[in-house]
């Protein structure tokens, strides 16, 4: 009897997941076909077909609504699902690993570093190999990376053991060292604080199909790698002490899957700045929808950071078209609110019970 | 079958544990006793491979430090004192978990039927199955205590370490604890490491006794012989057979 019940959630969860899929594919359309010019959801199914399978777009579809569609929304669009999805999953990863419930790709300084690494070029005019456009990524992602290796190998040596508390500390005091870095640089320099500011609220605009495919490529990369860890995962939110008597190692799973929260964070925050909530509320409201097991949680918390991100750029550039809000300012109105009803509605109810 | 022999641990820079060794054979139970402070706890976290240590700590013949986290998952397990749960997972989910050792990683998940059995059958043995489908975090402090003892069941470990087991518990919960270890502990190759306060619940589950004080061993033995009052008083300075008789003739006899 049990295992019918248990068989029947098992169901329940795959539904949960197929529901969110669709709606997933529901929204991109909508973000492709919502704008100062509305798009037909025909027309932009016919130009995907037509971009997916390498056939001349059909004639009827005017050549202006081709191009935006693929020269501006489809891109767009797709950079906030992947982006929204990457961050996301880093946040489940990072509350399990580190077993807090407020923790997630910012808490050792991924966002913190990569605003300090975007600012070195913005105000000091540093000047890497590269071109233009990938400057402000790239340095976003090496210090990001650098901040929490910095992190890691701090808690290591306050603490041989690794454990979790001395990484959320050690990532929050480093963080706040960064912050305060940057808040003197910017001191320094004002002329370019306007454009740091607006980096940092994050942005979708000017994606293109490049930044699309490398993170893409990451995602292809790390979601293997997570789903395999998924067992450990769950594991890991059960302290060190169970974990290290059940056959994992808790320090070399927690480095490898922290390493590969950041290569998310870092990845996505390059390409569209440092934008918060997503991270930490989706994997809560994950949790409510298809319980913790990282199995089922991933994959949702992965639709529904793509969902809510698309959702958030779609309002960021149609609430007061034709000017665009920051997308960190939409997320983080709606999210923290948001982030109090999923975290404590539901303790409230099981005081209730 | 343990051996441990000049076993010194600690935490950073401070030793806790200064030379302690013993053999237990094969099936034979061990209290490990003493007072507050005495290095008890340090003594089964190094037996649990999750400290550091000098010495050799042997289990099954073979020595705790080589072992991967796999196979020493398959030497010992650990129900500790101390439950953090941060997640709402049911009563089923922790206790296969504890199934992870025997899986192989993959995309999918590596559950077997075997796995599936394990834990049904360890759901059983402690009273469980009518919880299965219940979030961990919504249960009591004691049955929560039995979903740890299920999970530590199902991982079949040659050894099952205990962190005072039968805190938090009331005394027919206490008396189920223990005859559901004993009864796992009469398994073949099996046996039962337990940290325990209570003189007179030790004995109940394990023949042998180690009494520690001030991190080293004071005695070694089977606990019917170790135990003199004599021996008691030493430890504790306290004389815990008056104690123990008082308390009985304060119970009214009918």
């Amino acid at each position: 009897m049990s295992n019918a019940i248990s068989s029947k959630r098992r169901s329940g969860r795959a539904g949960v997941l197929l529901l969110l899929a669709c709606f997933c594919a529901a929204v991109f359309l909508l973000a492709v076909g919502v704008g100062s010019v509305a798009i037909p959801v025909r027309e932009t199914l016919a130009v995907a077909r037509a971009a997916l399978t390498g056939a001349p777009t059909p004639e009827a579809i005017p050549a202006l609504h081709v191009s935006i569609l693929t020269k501006l929304r489809l891109p767009r669009a797709l950079l906030s699902l992947l982006c929204g999805a990457s961050l996301s999953l880093a946040g489940a990863v990072m509350q399990s690993v580190l077993r807090n419930p407020l923790a997630s790709g910012y808490t050792l300084g991924v966002s913190s570093g990569a605003s300090l690494g975007a600012a070195l070029v913005l105000l000091l005019g540093l000047r890497l190999p590269l071109p233009g456009a990938a400057m402000l990524p790239a340095a976003g992602f090496a210090f990001g990376l650098l901040t929490v290796l910095a992190a890691m190998a701090l808690s290591a040596r306050f603490d041989p053991g690794l454990r979790s508390d001395t990484i959320v500390l050690t990532g929050m005091v480093i963080s706040l060292f960064v912050s305060a870095m940057l808040s003197l640089l910017c001191s320094l320099n004002r002329e370019s604080l306007e454009r740091l500011y607006f980096w940092q609220l994050g942005s979708f605009s000017g994606a293109t199909m490049e930044e699309c495919a490398l993170l893409l490529a990451v995602l292809a990369l790390s979601l293997p790698c997570l789903l395999r860890l998924c067992g450990e995962m769950d594991i890991l939110t059960f302290g060190d002490e169970l974990a290290g008597t059940s056959g994992l190692s808790p320090k070399r799973t927690r480095a490898a899957l922290i390493l590969l929260a950041t290569l998310l964070t870092g990845t996505a925050v390059s390409f569209c700045g440092a934008i918060g909530f997503v991270d930490l509320v989706m994997p809560h409201l994950a949790r409510r929808l298809v319980g913790p097991r990282h199995r089922a949680l991933l994959p949702a918390c992965a639709l529904l950071g793509g969902i809510c991100m698309m959702l958030a750029d779609l309002a960021a550039r149609t609430v007061l078209s034709p000017r665009e809000l920051p997308v960190g300012a939409v997320t983080a109105l709606f999210g923290a609110p948001f982030f109090l009803l999923v975290y404590f509605g539901r303790r409230r109810r099981e005081a209730d019970a | 079958m343990i051996e441990v022999s000049a076993l010194c641990a600690g935490y950073g820079g401070r030793e806790v544990l200064h030379g302690v060794g013993f053999t237990l054979a094969d099936g034979e139970s061990l209290a490990i006793l003493g007072p507050n402070g005495c290095g008890k706890t340090t003594l089964l976290r190094a037996l649990a491979g999750l400290l550091p240590f000098e010495g050799t700590i042997r289990l099954g013949g073979r020595p705790l430090a080589g072992m991967r986290p796999r196979e020493r998952a398959a030497q010992v397990g650990m129900m500790s004192q101390t439950m953090q749960v941060s997640f709402d997972y049911t009563v089923r989910e922790v206790v296969r978990m504890g199934r992870y050792r025997l899986q192989r990683r993959s995309l999918l998940g590596g559950e077997t039927e075997a796995d599936e059995r394990a834990a049904e059958e360890a759901m059983r043995v402690t009273g469980l199955l009518p919880l299965s489908d219940r979030r961990v975090t919504a249960l009591s402090g004691g049955q929560q205590q039995r979903v740890f003892l299920a999970r530590v069941l199902a991982q079949e470990p040659a050894i099952i370490l205990l962190d005072e087991p039968t805190n938090h518990l009331d005394l027919r919960s206490q008396l189920e604890l223990l005859d559901c270890l004993r009864a796992y502990s009469e398994g073949p190759g099996r046996q039962v490491v337990g940290v325990f306060h209570d003189l007179t619940l030790a004995p109940r589950l394990c023949g042998k006794a180690l009494f520690l004080e001030d991190g080293a061993a004071r005695a070694f033995g089977a606990f019917s012989e170790i135990a003199t009052p004599a021996f008691l008083r030493s430890l504790y300075g306290v004389d815990v057979r008056a104690h123990l008789e008082e308390a009985l003739a304060a119970l009214p006899r009918a």
